[in-house]
């Protein structure tokens, strides 16, 4: 026989909206591990996106620390934080923490390169949220390498782009690089023989792009631990916010790409 | 050749053995871009920075677009 039914009950659950979705697997979502690697903007988004979506063990990487320019897009820091000069991985990790008390959310404070390995091994989807290239091949060479998916976002402006790269199969972050890319992150990193100077741009940015993108995020995956593989974003997907445009682009996977020759 | 940012275009001469970098290369240049990552786009299709116009399929008249490639996060 069923458990009998009370009147209102369906308002005591966080997630019984969600569950109206469907196909939504929100125990398997529950159980996951989550690496959202980049603490800004984007991450921001991302994190409060996982949160109410029932993500309940998300770990964050930064190195950074929160300024007062971040605040015109980043939905968890203070002026305080950007005053104490705070870590935005654990300022992030503690107030999407607070949001909901059964979620496990924890920052480290780190280089992504000098994350362990063992981090993406344990984790079930990564979410890179960074902002250079540098760490997006660092990222994508551990998720190709361990098999793990990555849904990779990045804005400049009012556009952006979501990139989901499930290996084997995918193409790869680096098979849509080229020449420009590596002569940017060379300008990055430039070397003058005694020392290394580093040259960090200042991008345009603003919150509603970033939140699309982190939404696009968030749900791709969702779509991946649901078992939809088979209707995430094949390739890229590109946005410009100023004309309203969205656009599915196809990724050749690129024959010489030295992640794909290993598999 | 039409720039994504700006919606403005420019006819481009191509050979056989030019590469896909060349021609970002040089659109880039020619609208002084910033010294950005860029992609190009046929149709539906990202082109690879190493094909040549003959690999690649690019023809007379074909519409290309180049697009700046979102770093930031």
């Amino acid at each position: 026989m069923n458990r009998p039914i009370k009147p209102g009950e369906s308002d005591e659950d966080r997630m019984e909206r969600s569950r109206r979705v469907g196909w939504i697997d929100l125990d398997r979502i529950g159980k996951s591990r989550t690496l959202v690697i980049g603490a800004g903007a984007l991450g921001n988004e991302v994190v409060k996106n996982l949160v109410l979506s029932g993500f309940e063990d998300i770990t964050i990487v930064d190195m950074d620390r929160v300024v007062l320019s971040n605040l015109n897009r980043c939905l968890f820091f203070r002026e305080e934080d950007a005053k104490r000069r705070s870590f935005k991985a654990t300022a992030l990790a503690d107030m999407a923490q607070r949001m909901n008390a059964a979620c496990r959310v924890s920052g480290m404070v780190m280089k992504v390169q000098d994350l362990d390995e063992g981090v993406f091994r344990s984790s079930d989807v990564v979410l890179g949220c960074l902002d250079n290239i540098a760490a997006r091949l660092h990222v994508n060479a551990h998720c190709c390498h361990l098999g793990r998916p990555l849904i990779d976002g990045g804005t400049l402006s009012t556009s952006g782009k979501v990139q989901v790269v499930i290996p084997p199969d995918s193409p790869c972050l680096q098979c849509s690089m080229n020449r420009t890319h590596y002569r940017a992150l060379e300008r990055r990193f430039s070397c003058t023989g005694s020392d290394t100077t580093f040259f960090e741009p200042k991008l345009a940015a603003e919150i509603t792009t970033t939140s699309v993108i982190a939404a696009i995020q968030v749900r791709e995956a969702i779509k991946v631990l649901s078992g939809r593989e088979d209707r995430c974003l094949h390739h890229l997907l590109r946005y410009d916010g100023l004309d309203n445009q969205a656009l599915e682009l196809e990724v050749p996977l690129d024959p010489d790409c030295g992640l794909h020759r290993r598999q | 050749m039409r720039n994504a940012e700006t919606g403005s275009t420019v006819d481009m001469e191509l050979e056989e053995e030019n590469t896909v970098q060349e021609i970002i290369e040089g659109a880039a240049g020619y609208w002084e871009k910033d010294s950005g990552a860029y992609v190009l786009r046929k149709g539906k299709r990202l082109l690879r920075g190493q094909q040549t116009v003959l690999d690649a399929g690019i023809g007379n008249s074909d519409d290309l677009e180049l697009i700046p490639d979102p770093e930031g996060g």
